[in-house]
């Protein structure tokens, strides 16, 4: 198959949205304001948090305020100088600062940059822990929610097809959303067709 | 309702390395946009992130909200369109009106067959003879 084709191509997978309801996102965000706009997105690997902060930015950018993200890679103990400096400039009130990945930074670094937020409108972090503000909404995993992404991609019929393949999937990657999606690439991809069902689903 | 659309000349869209990509960019938006941007691009599908490459723009400054724009883009000597398992490059023209994010495009191929090219899915043994 080609890579174009694939279902579960990285920017078919950047375009599923996180599940949350209207009602969902309304309690969200009531939630961020009585914290004061200073707290945690908090799951596992591949449960979505990335996606949620995303997400919560682009709504907080229609409230009018001003996300500023920051993303730190696997084993980023301190943000790269520059990338700290642009994040922090001019912080206001309609700032919100967004650490993708906040619990890789060292506690000195982390404390730094907190501190530094205070200029900032909020601070909203994701973690695989929760502990370094108060926790906003918890992401989890379950087979049903692959499987709801998975008929979302791939369509109901060949989603019903894979069904008995999507546990042990689950299970294999521990409830890793986005390696099980990775490991459903790479079976799409062997199969020889552009297009067309799971080889021996 | 808002929309762009790019249209290739005669629908044609498949092309070889230093041929012209013609066509037209039209729009009809809710308000004026602050600018109108024409793009020849670039990018990858596939299974790792996506690289973009611009390779030529074409501003519209000061577009009303309906508008449309004829485009001629020389297309470079590569890359080549082509597609394997794990990554598809692709070219298209996008028009994007600016801010925001409203943006349509069109897919084309640029390759000397003008055809996408097929990576075989497993590469011959280098040291077989």
């Amino acid at each position: 198959m080609r890579a174009r084709d694939n279902p579960f191509a990285v920017h078919r997978i950047h375009a599923l949205r996180f599940r949350l309801t209207d009602e969902g996102w309304r309690e969200l965000l009531a939630r961020l304001s009585t914290l004061g706009c200073r707290a945690a997105i908090v799951g596992p690997e591949g449960s979505g948090k990335t996606l949620l902060l995303e997400e919560l930015g682009a709504r907080l950018g229609t409230l009018g305020l001003a996300p500023c993200l920051l993303t730190l890679r696997r084993g980023e103990r301190r943000p790269a100088p520059e990338a700290r400096a642009a994040l922090l400039a001019g912080l206001g009130p309609a700032d919100v600062v967004l650490v993708d990945g906040a619990d890789e930074l060292g506690p000195l670094a982390w404390s730094s940059l907190r501190r530094a937020a205070r200029k900032a409108g909020g601070l909203v972090v994701t973690s695989h822990r929760p502990g370094l503000l108060p926790t906003l909404w918890t992401c989890g995993t379950s087979v049903e929610l692959l499987a709801d992404l998975v008929r979302e991609l791939v369509g109901s019929e060949e989603a019903e097809a894979l069904r008995p393949r999507l546990a042990a999937l689950f299970d294999r990657h521990r409830g890793d959303l986005r390696a099980a999606l990775r490991a459903l690439y790479d079976l799409y991809g062997a199969s020889p067709a552009t297009a067309g069902p799971l080889p021996g689903a | 309702m808002s929309w762009l659309k790019v249209d290739l000349d005669e629908g044609r869209a498949a092309f070889r390395p230093g041929e012209v990509v013609r066509g037209t960019a039209s729009w009809s938006l809710d308000a004026p946009p602050a600018s109108v941007e024409v793009r020849l691009i670039w990018f990858t599908q596939g299974k790792g992130d996506r690289d973009v490459g611009l390779v030529e723009t074409m501003p519209c400054p000061a577009p009303g909200a309906e508008g449309r724009q004829a485009f001629a883009f020389p297309l470079p000597d590569g890359p080549y369109s082509f597609s394997g398992t794990l990554v598809s490059l692709l070219w298209a023209v996008e028009v994007v009106a600016l801010p925001g994010s409203d943006a349509a495009l069109a897919e084309l191929v640029a390759s000397p067959s003008g055809r996408e090219i097929l990576l075989p899915r497993e590469m011959p043994d280098a040291g077989a003879r």
